[in-house]
């Protein structure tokens, strides 16, 4: 595998509009192609068709995706898990045993999987507020993925899903929001609030409902049918999020001014828990970034990048460790590595 | 839960006779009742309800042509069998497609460019090849041949495409 997941992650980026707020963008469109049943229904070799067929796309001479070609089988499972940490795959598609692939762009930010609950998903990510650019992005993948192959599509239901919840566009763009001021002036509700109207969905990080860790949100729309696919865009980028960002900042201010002391100790005591525990769990190691990431916003620190810790809070999840150590880990030798990497990182 | 007395359907209406000390019970379904001329009555919601569900198994015995997925299949995984289960369902799922995209039906996003030449050749391929394999189970051995042909023809246009 000639890409390189150590150096290449789209948060090394210097790059992210609006990233003391919105940690990343993603895009997804769910596509089939025409004439084969979903991958439900799929027999063996219905789905190893699918990807020769699809593979066309990383190996046209003149195409300009430069994607790499992975068939899941020969993926070895900690890059494997490792995809997942990243978004570039989703765990159904790492468990699954029937023939699925992926295609990856080198950089690690765009990819396209093949036979997971859609024949293909195309997908991009990227940091800060960048909706329209990974809208972008998969509609590019998506116009030539059409040229080498047919999609199943209904004048009435428009792209045709194996679930209807993605019928129509089949595109669901979603953003990740780190939201500690709202929720230390508890004032949360307001983005409850504000969502409704607009169809989206909130969800904690890596949860269902309203549980989170490091005040992590993922707010994506809910409806696939019956408006455009920059109507869905724009209602997150323009219309859901200014406000919550400005809310957001303004909360971080309020507690600056009036809470100063309690905001310094969550922050420093957070920096000596990273710089001195020996054995660190996911979630208080994301929690304490989470505290950290305000104090940088807030500039109570100025020592530490806020890439370090966006990198950090990818780099700390356990097909990451493993991938780095490279050996098989139990979870407590996990939670060791864990507070180790983040020691160097952090230069304690 | 008691049935009709003449179909297997659950039944809602129950009617029960002392004639001369002889009990008479009569279990009737919705449909049998109608006809037997029983005045039901308002319109009793449980009474709608079975009758969805009525709906939804007969529904459910019937098989997508294309992939052989059931309504029941669907309700177990929410996932559909293939493109053709949207027209063989359509009367089931439009509801769902209501409630999960906010009474949106119509599709307005973007469409798809032209077929290209290749996967429709490979399409109609695999539409002769299903044929051929059903021909020669039902032993059309004449109809066999001629898709035999076309296939061939199809086979040889893709060999002429590729050099």
């Amino acid at each position: 595998m000639k890409i390189n997941p150590e150096q290449n992650c789209p948060f090394n980026s210097d790059y992210a509009p609006f990233g003391d707020v919105v940690l990343s963008s993603r895009a997804r469109l769910a596509r089939n192609l025409e004439g084969f049943p979903f991958v439900n229904r799929s027999t063996t070799s219905d789905c190893m068709e699918v990807a020769s067929l699809v593979s066309r796309i990383c190996t046209q001479d003149d195409s300009p995706l430069s994607l790499e070609w992975i068939d899941m089988d020969e993926l070895d499972e900690i890059t494997s898990q490792m995809f997942v940490e990243r978004h570039l795959i989703s765990s159904h598609l790492a468990e699954s045993t029937h023939p699925r692939a992926i295609a990856v762009g080198p950089e690690l930010s765009r990819s396209v999987m093949v036979n997971e609950e859609d024949h293909i998903r195309i997908q991009s990510i990227r940091p800060g507020l960048q909706l329209q650019e990974v809208r972008d992005d998969v509609q590019k993948l998506d116009l030539s993925i059409e040229e080498v192959i047919t999609y199943a599509f209904d004048e009435q239901f428009g792209f045709i899903t194996a679930c209807p919840t993605n019928l129509g566009t089949g595109a669901r763009f979603s953003v990740m929001l780190h939201l500690p001021g709202l929720r230390i002036v508890k004032d949360l509700q307001r983005v409850h609030q504000a969502s409704e109207g607009m169809s989206l969905a909130i969800r904690g990080y890596r949860g269902e409902g309203s549980g989170t860790i490091a005040d992590l949100f993922q707010v994506s729309n809910q409806l696939t049918l019956g408006e455009t696919e920059e109507h869905l865009c724009n209602i997150l980028s323009d219309e859901f999020l200014p406000p919550v960002i400005e809310w957001e900042r303004k909360a971080r201010m309020r507690i600056a001014k009036e809470q100063p002391s309690k905001l310094d100790d969550q922050t420093f005591r957070a920096i000596g828990v990273l710089h001195n525990a020996r054995i660190l769990t996911p979630e208080e190691a994301m929690n304490c970034l989470g505290n950290i990431r305000l104090g940088i916003c807030l500039d109570r620190i100025t020592d530490i990048d806020i890439r370090t810790i966006n990198r950090l809070m990818i780099d700390i999840h356990p097909g990451h460790l493993r991938w780095k150590y490279g050996k098989e880990l139990s979870t407590d030798e996990i939670n060791s590595r864990r507070s180790d990497l983040i020691r160097e990182k952090l230069g304690a | 839960m008691t049935t009709c007395d003449l179909c297997d359907r659950p039944a809602i209406y129950h009617d029960v006779r002392i004639v001369n000390n002889v009990h008479n019970t009569t279990h009737l379904c919705a449909e049998h009742a109608l006809e037997a001329g029983v005045n039901l009555g308002p319109i009793d919601l449980s009474v709608v309800f079975s009758t969805i569900e009525e709906t939804l198994e007969h529904t459910s015995a019937k098989a997508c042509p294309d992939c052989g997925m059931t309504i029941a299949q669907y309700k177990k995984c929410s996932l559909l069998g293939c493109p053709t289960c949207y027209e063989t369902f359509k009367e089931v799922l439009l509801p769902i497609i209501n409630k999960v995209q906010n009474n949106n039906t119509q599709h307005v996003g973007r469409v798809p460019s032209q077929m290209s030449v290749d996967l429709n050749r490979h399409l109609q391929i695999r539409k002769l090849l299903k044929k051929l394999e059903s021909a020669v189970s039902q032993e059309q051995y004449e109809q066999a041949a001629t898709l035999r042909d076309q296939l061939r023809e199809l086979h040889e246009s893709d060999d002429h495409h590729e050099n």
